[in-house]
């Protein structure tokens, strides 16, 4: 009884082999990747064409690297560190400001160095956050994507208030980066300040999101599912879309275009960090300094239509002339945010 | 044949380990951050869930979308099954097929299909006006009826396949021994058919409300956030709110109800059966 198999094996030997067998099943994917020359990068999931089509081949030739890339919101990818901290599997993650600080708070992040990633000291000198710990790669810019065969342009934000457009507005919820604008442009006309002042007034804010109401079909957290009701027609506008979204599908010849409305529009801030304590972190330095190098900066700059960080690059969108352009306290966003999530939750529920 | 039973009940011991380690641990712990505090135990966060006016508005949507979409789905399932019995060679294919195909479609693909459906030039609403019931589009796109009908369309071969699977055994003798003693179609159906075939009923409806009640993607994609329900809630919390405590009473709540569905749906398909 003794004997499990005809060969003589015990059944001692029998379990101590398939537990070695199942723990070595359970791990070779960590141990492949801890050898292989695969990073994971977090990103958010509107890059995922750029990523495709330039970076990924782009970084197999130029530094040997296979990326591997998990396309979601910053919130979410700063929930897979803020989880993973103990074992990260991310190596450098691409995200939004805002989450980039409450990173940085959860001491989740790890220094982007000038010795390390060279490029780093052609950046704008505004493009490099709380002593490196991430930096600005590509800054698109956000306005109102609107319909063109429903409108010539959208001038003014308040257009989004017009009772013309019940039922016609989609807005981000509060719970994606792009959501604020909206926020801060009711700010603005609710309050009547300029967006530098009324970023603070955030009860006018809720005060005039209220009377947006009747105009909205819906709020999103998937913003491709609401593009593709705004190229369907279904709404005549989406506030707080940017160029890099936007304009390659206009290029593509969808009826759809980025207004910039006269008040201002805003710069969008697409970061990248390194994780702390991830795997292969020579190569993801390596990954962020090329992100940051001339070359991937003119290529993700002109095919999603942003602004590059690199000085010495020439190349992307054109910002709009004539329309200011603001960058608000991201660090008293990253303090309130929670809570205008939950009260913005409420005010929008049917 | 104590000893051979004992042994044959080992084959499940793999199924129970993966269940205890996979399912029943993470939810122990979850459980556990809904009443773990820096003081010791508390109870406070439910407290303050079911104090919130919108968390109650939020679950009271959540079960009458359950429960609706569990009744549309019924009332689709229960003719279907029955054409399905009856089905004899390539024509059961077909309809076995139809209803396991749809499951290999994506929800995100459902989801943008059905937009295409309900917009306000789509199929749906030209059809109407061009039938005469409305004279201009109505807003069908991020509303509680899109919901339950998308919701009942995905669940619904959870609903099929257990009726089917009693009506298939239903003895055809019994319907036609109360024809011959006189007894009316209808009193044939609900006193003959439909009581033999409720535990197949009981069953799908327990599938699905279970599911309906805990879908999230499905409401993500066809409601959006305006109309948030507990799955949604608790996405919430965990990913953008990072409140753990309150994600996990949610997560608790839901639970609790999906227990209650389940340990309901038992004891009535037991009595049922009792009962016949």
């Amino acid at each position: 009884m003794t004997r499990l198999l005809s060969n003589g094996t015990s059944r001692r030997n029998f379990l101590k082999t398939s537990t070695i067998a199942a723990a070595g099943t359970l791990a070779a994917p960590s141990i492949l990747r801890a050898q292989s020359s695969e990073i994971v990068i977090g990103c958010a999931g509107s890059h995922t064409a750029w990523m495709e089509q330039i970076v990924t081949p782009h970084m197999k030739e130029a530094i040997g690297a296979d990326i591997l890339f998990e396309g979601t919101k910053s919130s979410v990818n700063l929930e897979k560190m803020a989880s993973n901290a103990d074992a990260p599997y991310l190596s450098v993650v691409q995200m939004d400001d805002p989450v980039m600080i409450q990173s940085v708070e959860a001491d989740l992040l790890t220094p982007i160095t000038p010795d390390a990633v060279g490029n780093m000291t052609d950046l704008r000198p505004d493009a490099v956050h709380m002593e490196g710990m991430w930096c600005n790669y590509v800054q698109p810019w956000a306005g109102v994507a609107y319909n063109t065969d429903f409108s010539e342009g959208v001038p003014s934000w308040e257009a989004l208030w017009d009772p013309a457009n019940a039922g016609q507005v989609i807005i981000p919820s509060l719970q994606n980066t792009e959501g604020m604008w909206t926020l801060f442009v009711a700010a603005m006309l609710g309050s009547g300040k300029p967006f530098s002042e009324a970023q603070y007034e955030i009860e006018a804010a809720f005060a005039k999101l209220e009377e947006l109401k009747p105009n909205l079909l819906s709020v999103y957290t998937t913003m491709s599912q609401a593009f593709n009701l705004l190229e369907q027609g279904e709404i005549s506008m989406l506030s707080g879309n940017f160029s890099s979204y936007t304009l390659p599908r206009k290029a593509e010849g969808v009826p759809v275009d980025l207004a910039a409305p006269s008040e201002g529009i805003f710069a969008m801030p697409s970061g990248i960090c390194l994780v702390k304590g991830g795997p292969n972190p020579e190569l993801a330095q390596a990954y962020v300094n090329e992100m940051l190098g001339p070359k991937m900066q003119a290529e993700i700059a002109d095919f999603a239509s942003s602004v590059p960080a690199n000085t010495t690059v020439n190349a992307g969108a054109e910002i709009p002339e004539g329309v200011p352009i603001f960058s608000p306290d991201w660090a008293f966003v990253a303090e309130n945010r929670r809570s205008w999530i939950e009260r913005f939750d409420k005010l929008m529920a049917l | 044949m104590t000893a051979r039973v004992d042994r044959v009940a080992l084959l499940a011991v793999p199924g129970l380990a993966y269940l205890a380690v996979i399912y029943a641990l993470p939810l122990l712990m979850l459980l556990a951050k809904s009443i773990r505090t820096a003081d010791g135990v508390s109870f406070g966060e439910y407290a303050a869930f079911f104090s919130d006016e919108y968390n109650m508005r939020v679950l009271w949507r959540t079960l009458r979308v359950a429960a609706l979409t569990t009744v549309l789905a019924l009332v689709i399932a229960y003719p279907t099954a029955f054409a399905m019995s009856r089905a004899k060679g390539p024509w059961l294919t077909v309809f076995l097929v139809a209803m396991v195909l749809p499951m290999s479609l994506g929800v995100v693909v459902k989801a943008f299909a059905w937009s295409i459906l309900f917009r306000a030039n789509g199929f749906l609403n030209s059809t109407l006006q061009w039938i005469g019931l409305t004279d201009g589009p109505v807003r069908m796109l991020f509303t509680e009826t899109a919901l339950v009908v998308g919701a009942a369309n995905v669940f619904l071969p959870f609903m099929v396949l257990p009726i089917y699977a009693v009506v298939r055994q239903l003895d055809s003798r019994l319907p036609e021994a109360a024809a011959s003693l006189g007894a009316s179609p209808m009193f044939r159906f609900f006193n003959v058919t439909l009581p033999l075939t409720l535990p197949g009923v009981v069953a799908g409806s327990a599938f699905t409300f279970s599911m309906a009640i805990s879908m999230y993607v499905i409401p993500s994609l066809i409601v959006g956030e305006r109309q948030q329900t507990m799955s949604m809630l608790i996405a919430r919390s965990f990913l953008y709110l990072r409140n753990e405590p309150l994600g996990s009473t949610i997560s608790a709540v839901l639970l609790a109800i999906a227990i209650f569905v389940v340990v309901f749906s038992s004891w009535l398909a037991r009595r049922l059966g009792a009962r016949q």
